[in-house]
């Protein structure tokens, strides 16, 4: 791994870190927050690419696990492991790295700007919600004994919340790939 | 900015080695979802829930490290009680707040030096087969540290900037510039790096 690289990923943990001290809204009955956080996974996968971007959120889950409050509202430490949303957490590395993989495969130097937006748009659907939730509505199920179904039912509730999320994510990561690509440099 | 959460103490639990309080930890959680017996999961929950107290934190500290994973146990515990039988839902809310209490016990007797030490620990077979360097874990992690004061200065100054305008500040606009003026730095750090020999390439 180059210098570089290893700088991108911390860079992109802080700034993940950063993105929580802007407050969660906490919706409905399902405990998990809508935090502008769960953003960074999307935007990690579509910004610094699928390698890069489960790498930064590895490290972001190593500075839960050493006990800094770095998810959004202070929290931090194992006992967010032991939790029911713990596979959030691990299933955001995941998510960034599918992210990552969509984005790579379909933005390409010279395509037009609404092939760009369909891409990221696509990447943070399938990453950051599919795949994630494919991973942390079993674990909470499994953790909890709560249903799968009901668990997954439930977790509808916060769908909306995350294609509004993906949209936002979609244009900023348009804005940064217009501003200074980092994507086709792969890790 | 980043405070840890550990606590300045001299409990006995403050004293045990941190590979052992993982070890303790991962047996723990095997443990409790090995038994659905109230019976075993009580002595569990208030002997963590005793350790965790005894720690030195004050009441209101402990509550709010532990007040939102346990909200959200409680959330689902009341959904589930539609759902499953009683006595598997009292097992279960024991069971997790047994498990978060002595998480957050070791939390707060670790310090991060103490962690980081075990996190080289375990990533040494990985070394052996080359897929990672140790040290640039701890690079990382030390950059991390480094560079979130500096990112929240610049998000504050971009909120600054946006207010200057009377334009509204919302997540849209800020985290554009944001994520482009810290990447762009990438390239100086790096060299920075590398001129230093950190990383002895």
């Amino acid at each position: 791994m180059s210098t570089r690289d290893l700088v991108l990923i911390a860079l992109f943990a802080a700034i993940v870190v950063v993105l929580g001290f802007i407050p969660p809204i906490t919706l409905g009955f399902i405990p998990v927050p809508i935090t502008a956080q769960s953003m960074g996974v999307m935007l990690a996968g579509c910004i610094i690419g699928a390698r890069r971007g489960a790498l930064s959120f590895l490290l972001f889950a190593l500075l839960v696990a050493l006990g800094l409050p770095v998810l959004s509202g202070g929290r931090g430490g194992l006992a967010i492991f032991a939790g029911p949303s713990g596979g959030f957490i691990l299933g955001w590395v995941v998510a960034a790295y599918v992210t990552g993989l969509v984005a790579e495969r379909i933005i390409r130097p010279g395509i037009s700007e609404g092939r760009q937006f369909i891409g990221f748009f696509l990447a943070s659907v399938v990453g950051g919600i599919l795949v994630l939730y494919a991973i942390g509505v079993p674990w909470l199920s499994a953790v909890t004994g709560t249903p799968l179904l009901a668990a997954a039912t439930g977790s509808l509730a916060f769908i909306p919340g995350d294609l509004l999320k993906a949209a936002i994510a979609t244009l900023a990561a348009r804005a940064v790939y217009a501003g200074y690509p980092l994507l086709p440099a792969r890790a | 900015m980043l405070t840890s959460l550990y606590v300045e103490g001299r409990s006995w639990f403050h004293r045990v080695p941190v590979r052992a309080k993982l070890i303790a930890l991962l047996a723990l959680s095997i443990a409790l979802f090995t038994t659905n017996s109230a019976l075993l999961l009580l002595p569990a929950f208030l002997l963590s829930g005793g350790l965790y107290f005894s720690l030195g934190l004050t009441l209101r500290q402990a509550f709010a490290r532990v007040g939102f994973v346990f909200f959200t146990i409680l959330v689902l515990a009341a959904v589930n009680l539609f759902l499953v039988p009683l006595p598997q839902v009292v097992a279960l809310v024991l069971r997790l707040m047994a498990l978060v209490f002595f998480a957050a016990a070791v939390t707060a007797t670790s310090t991060i030096g103490a962690f980081m030490d075990e996190v080289t620990f375990l990533l040494r077979p990985f070394e052996r087969l080359g897929l990672l360097r140790a040290a640039d874990v701890s690079l990382a992690l030390g950059l991390v540290l480094r560079f979130v004061p500096d990112i929240f200065a610049r998000y504050q100054a971009i909120s600054e900037a946006h207010r200057a305008r009377g334009l509204p500040i919302r997540p849209l606009t800020i985290i554009g510039p944001l994520i482009i003026l810290t990447l762009k730095d990438a390239d100086t750090i790096a060299a920075a790096i590398d001129a230093r020999g950190f990383r002895r390439q």
